[in-house]
């Protein structure tokens, strides 16, 4: 069989790994398909990698064969089998308290293979033939640009998420240098600025390629005229020698040419753009506080889809086109859902500094009055023996405290005996969307009893007792109420309006909004003040 | 016609079948009306009130008995302390009216059958929605479950409702109720009447929807509740082991919990189910209280003596057959109302008849014109099923409900594949799609347009596909995209693929190295999040 036959394979497999990938994202929307899904993918994956290999050592459309070293093959398997195992021990390692920074990095590794086969490929483009195409220089120079936006925004988010993690309450205060939003547009226009250079040369150098190419040609017919002439004849052999000269000039010329070199000027520009937005990057996402990371890291998540998306345009493939669109509109919904969920614009967290902008962004709201009745864990046990529905309010505090399995024992000890225990999963009760869920999950909480804010509010009138445990700002009512306060019209879980409630919290302190909740204040409520993990082991050994 | 209501004879009986209300009633319709002397004085309705009423008061019983076309009482006949037989004195074409417990009492029934005399047995009134008016069990039933929280709080050592006041508070009483009939469901009322925490338990899970309406707790099993089906009559059935066990475990939980148990399970025909151990017993706080109301037939509870009040391990067990007649003048007056109904629904004085088309009376007579009518033939075709209604009046008509889903709802379904419309979408659009990119090599549009119509369509796809992503499940929604952004790797081959280790093959490679982190992190990862969800019972 010849192998030309071959060339339509790849593309077929293109097509069915894309499918795939759509079927693997599918399979998410609910929790009984998601394992098949997640195969999905892994069978696209492998079925679009081979096909690449294929598409490497079988001949092109025009019937000629890629060469490639044996140096040049073990590069590529060494890389892939290191990147591989590296990937697989982080994925076993990571603790689900870790999520996003592991999801962080990831998006940071698709912006730099972005930047890197961006760079790469302007590197290998055969100006002679393919050069001049402007499209296909401001796609590099776009691909690179948004892969190296990624990059860098992706690792700042990553280091503030781990910073915090440490513990040492430094949650990732905005760097908000002066100006900034001038510094962001200074920095798109150098961007657009550089382009210019960056092309010309490239062109112009394309066009000298081109024109070496004709004069190749006449050269080479020049020598071929000579050869013919001079058939036998030894006098001519200068003139031969001179012609043979002329073609090895011109040749040496064009392979130059027709490759861009790291020595030019262009190559200085795609650097200095390359530096630029990895600056960019870093800019754009340190303005941002700590309080709104699952924004950050939703949006960087679609950054790092249109990155692959913009490889796939430089690159003319499909695959990567397809899976960068479905992955760039994926982190796209996620961001739209979590700035809805925060009551922010979407374009403060992409320019930066979001809830900083206009008006005081440590606002205290109104001034609240009113005692805090404070409780012991004997009333909240009696409370939750005597409660036939009980809602659990969830906030990474209770992650943090590490109480979220006691949490588990004791909502399972309270659906044992016909209680109705259900959980309220506000969007941003983790650090990332979803973030919760997982996390009760790995708890073992069973997830039909964990419910979205939209779909148990209306039942918080009939809830006997709601437990707030390491949450605050998502419960506050001010948030509908007061018009003052920094986190007005922010969706939240109207537990107040429960029977009562209970607020397990360490101290009497604000929330990590810094804004003080009415919610303690009210007659329904009841603060258990301790550590969550701690509370909660005193109140599962009261109700057994 | 008269009417002979007789003093009831059985020792303990405070009630009477008519009173002075119902008298009245019965006289409107037509009906002459005698009364035996000191008949109502239990339940405190003196002769006078009788004669006031419209009534002849007779002394002598026998005479009563046969002087009367209809007799109307309470209790089955029987034999009297002077040794006659109440039966024997009903006049031959006398007709009975009273509960008369056929299968219990076979001599009784055979006593009746002689001359022309007719028996309708009140306790065989079908539990029809037409009949409710004359259900005589429904009625007492309501009133044994109402006077059982009565004689539970009466014994019980506390308050039923909790209490704050200055000199301290308590909690209120946990009360658990077995089987939600009639008599559990006003027991249920009766205690939260008062004040009290209640719980019930009911082998039909039909019942779960009328006992939170009456503000209690229903208790669920572990095992599946649906073979539990109702029975005809609104009665439970008997159950599977595997279903008793649970119940029982159930039970001995409870027990230790609660305050007061009062037990209504019946099974039609049958020998009361035994329900409380005497371990559960053992088990319970002393000062607590157990009302058996099914004493009589055998009793819920292993320590139930029938009649009496035991003390087991500090727990009252109470056995009372006779609660309704511990509440005879609003008793006396329920039963009189049923009678009266049914001697409406019989065509009153004018044109009263055993009319065998008649649903109702051909299901109560036992006797017609002496010969044995009992039982009668089954039901051409299933009549409505009935359950008990709240309380003690109107009768739900409702067959066993599947189980509603109280609070599960996550969107989450059990469809094998979330082939949804939009995924049909989607898949129709990626087939246009490849068309696209197939026929676009010979097409006359230029090569970034068609890359451009590529990506914009799927752009719509992942938007239309990952709406319909459960937002429970957005962090793996991430790492999964985290995986398959992985596909950059293909960049980094072709960059990689060349004939020297150049720097752009330099770039390639590790293009690959990070691009392979992400495909092998990602899907691991996910595939990790993924397994941790599961399902409730799973």
């Amino acid at each position: 069989m010849e192998l030309q036959s071959f060339v339509a394979i790849p593309n077929v497999a293109y097509l069915g790994a894309a499918i795939l990938f759509i079927l693997s994202l599918g399979g998410l929307s609910n929790q009984e398909t998601a394992r098949r899904g997640n195969s999905y993918g892994l069978v696209g994956m492998v079925i679009a990698i081979g096909a690449t290999i294929l598409l490497l050592v079988v001949p092109d459309a025009y019937g000629t064969t890629r060469v490639i070293s044996s140096d040049n093959w073990t590069l590529l398997i060494a890389t892939a089998l290191v990147g591989g195992v590296i990937g697989s021990v982080m994925a076993k390692r990571v603790a689900m308290t870790a999520m996003p920074q592991l999801v962080a990095l990831l998006h940071s590794f698709v912006g730099l293979a972005a930047v890197l086969v961006g760079i790469s490929t302007w590197l290998t483009a055969d100006l002679a033939g393919y050069g001049s195409d402007l499209v296909h220089l401001l796609e590099i120079w776009f691909g690179v640009a948004i892969g190296a936006i990624t990059f860098t925004g992706s690792i700042v988010a990553w280091a503030k998420l781990r910073g915090w993690l440490f513990g040492k309450r430094v949650p990732g205060a905005p760097l908000l240098l002066p100006g900034r939003h001038g510094l962001n547009a200074i920095a798109a226009l150098a961007c657009i600025g550089m382009a210019v250079p960056y092309v010309s040369d490239t062109v112009s150098q394309a066009e000298t390629a081109v024109e070496l190419e004709k004069q190749l040609q006449a050269a080479e017919g020049v020598l071929e005229r000579i050869e013919n002439e001079s058939a036998g004849i030894r006098l001519m052999q200068d003139e031969i020698n001179a012609a043979v000269a002329e073609v090895e000039r011109i040749e040496a010329a064009l392979q130059v040419a027709s490759h861009p070199s790291t020595d030019s000027r262009a190559f200085l520009f795609l650097m200095m753009l390359t530096g630029l937005t990895c600056l960019l990057g870093v800019h754009l996402v340190i303005a941002i506080g700590g309080a709104d990371m699952p924004v950050v890291v939703s949006l960087l998540n679609s950054y790092s889809g249109w990155a692959a998306a913009a490889a796939g345009f430089m690159l003319a493939n499909d695959l990567l086109l397809v899976t960068g669109a479905l992955v760039g509109s994926s982190g796209a919904i996620l961001s739209y859902i979590m700035c809805k969920a925060m009551n922010r614009s979407i374009w403060n967290v992409v320019f930066g500094g979001f809830g900083t902008d206009g008006g005081n962004p440590t606002g205290e709201g109104a001034e609240i009055e009113g005692e805090v009745t404070v409780t012991d864990i004997e009333e909240v046990a009696e409370l939750a023996r005597n409660a036939k529905s009980i809602m659990i309010v969830p906030g990474y505090g209770m992650a943090v405290a590490r109480a979220q399995h006691l949490v588990n024992e004791f909502s399972g000890m309270l659906r044992k005996r016909g209680c109705n225990v259900r959980y309220a999963i506000h969007p941003v009760a983790g650090r990332l969307p979803g973030h919760m869920n997982v996390l009760l999950a790995e708890a073992g909480v069973p997830y039909d009893i964990v419910l979205e804010m939209d779909e148990i509010n209306d039942d918080c009138p009939e809830t006997d007792l709601v437990l707030i445990i390491g949450a605050n700002d998502v419960v506050n009512p001010g948030a509908e109420t007061d018009e003052s306060s920094p986190i007005y019209g922010m969706p939240v879980i109207q537990v107040w309006k429960a029977e009562t409630t209970i607020v397990l919290k360490r101290s009497l302190g604000a929330g990590y909004a810094g804004v003080g909740n009415p919610l303690f204040f009210k007659e329904n409520n009841k603060m258990l003040l301790g550590d969550a993990k701690d509370s909660m082991s005193q109140l599962t050994a009261l109700l057994t | 016609m008269r009417i002979g209501i007789p003093k009831e004879v059985l020792n303990g009986e405070r009630r009477v079948a008519a009173t002075p209300d119902t008298v009245k009633k019965m006289i409107k319709m037509g009906f002459e009306v005698s009364v035996e002397a000191g008949a109502g004085g239990l339940a405190n309705y003196p002769d006078q009130m009788f004669i006031d009423a419209g009534a002849s008061i007779t002394s002598d019983a026998d005479s009563l008995w046969s002087s009367s076309d209809l007799i109307c009482k309470i209790n089955p006949p029987q034999a009297r302390s002077d040794g006659s037989h109440e039966a024997d004195s009903l006049s031959d074409r006398g007709t009975l009216i009273s509960l008369l417990f056929p299968e219990q009492n076979p001599e009784l029934v055979e006593h009746l059958q002689s001359g022309s005399k007719t028996a309708i047995a009140l306790d065989k009134i079908p539990r029809i929605t037409r009949a409710q008016k004359m259900d005589v069990l429904s009625s007492m039933a309501n009133i044994a479950g109402y006077r059982a929280v009565l004689e539970a709080a009466h014994l019980y050592g506390g308050f039923f409702g909790g209490q704050i006041t200055a000199a301290g508070k308590t909690r209120p009483a946990q009360v658990l109720v077995i089987g939600a009939g009639v008599a559990g469901l006003a027991a249920i009322g009766t205690a939260r009447g008062l004040g009290a925490e209640v719980r019930a338990f009911d082998v039909r899970p039909a019942c779960k929807e009328q006992v939170e309406s009456m503000g209690a707790r229903f208790l669920m099993l572990d095992v599946p509740m649906d073979e539990s089906q109702e029975s005809s009559g609104g009665y439970a059935n008997i159950m599977s082991d595997e279903f008793l066990k649970a119940e029982l475990e159930c039970f001995a939980d409870q027990a230790k919990e609660v305050d007061i148990i009062i037990t209504t399970a019946l099974i039609p025909g049958r020998k009361a189910p035994e329900l409380i151990l005497q371990d559960m017993i053992d088990s319970m706080k002393p000062g607590s209280v157990i009302i058996d109301l099914a004493a009589e037939q055998g009793g819920n509870c292993t320590a139930t003596v029938p009649g009496e009040v035991v003390v087991s391990s500090g727990v009252h067990v109470v056995g009372y057959t006779d609660l309704t007649s511990r509440l005879p003048t609003h008793a006396s007056q329920f039963f009189g109302t049923n009678i009266v109904n049914l001697l409406a629904d019989m065509g009153g004085a004018g044109d009263f008849k055993v009319d065998f088309e008649d649903e109702v009376v051909r299901k109560s007579t036992v006797v017609r014109q002496g010969t044995l009518t009992w039982p009668p033939p089954p039901d051409p075709e299933k009549p409505p099923v009935t359950s008990q209604g709240k309380g003690d009046s109107e009768v739900v008509a409702d067959l066993p409900q599947p189980k509603k889903n109280s609070g599960h709802g996550h969107g989450a379904s059990n469809e094998p594949m979330a082939i949804g419309p939009r995924n049909v979408i989607a898949l129709t659009l990626a087939v246009v799609l490849a068309l696209i990119g197939f026929t676009a090599e010979s097409a006359p549009v230029p090569h970034f347009v068609q890359q451009v119509t590529v990506f914009l369509l799927a752009c719509f796809i992942g938007w239309q596909v990952v709406w319909s992503v459960t937002p429970a499940l957005h962090t793996p929604l991430m790492s999964v995209t985290n995986a398959i952004s992985g596909i950059i790797v293909v960049g980094g081959l072709l960059g990689v693929a060349g004939t020297e280790v150049n720097t752009a093959a330099v770039l390639g490679a590790v293009a690959i190295l990070v691009a392979s982190i992400n495909i092998a992190g990602g899907f691991l990862v996910t595939q990790r999040m993924l397994q941790m969800f599961r399902k409730e019972g799973n």
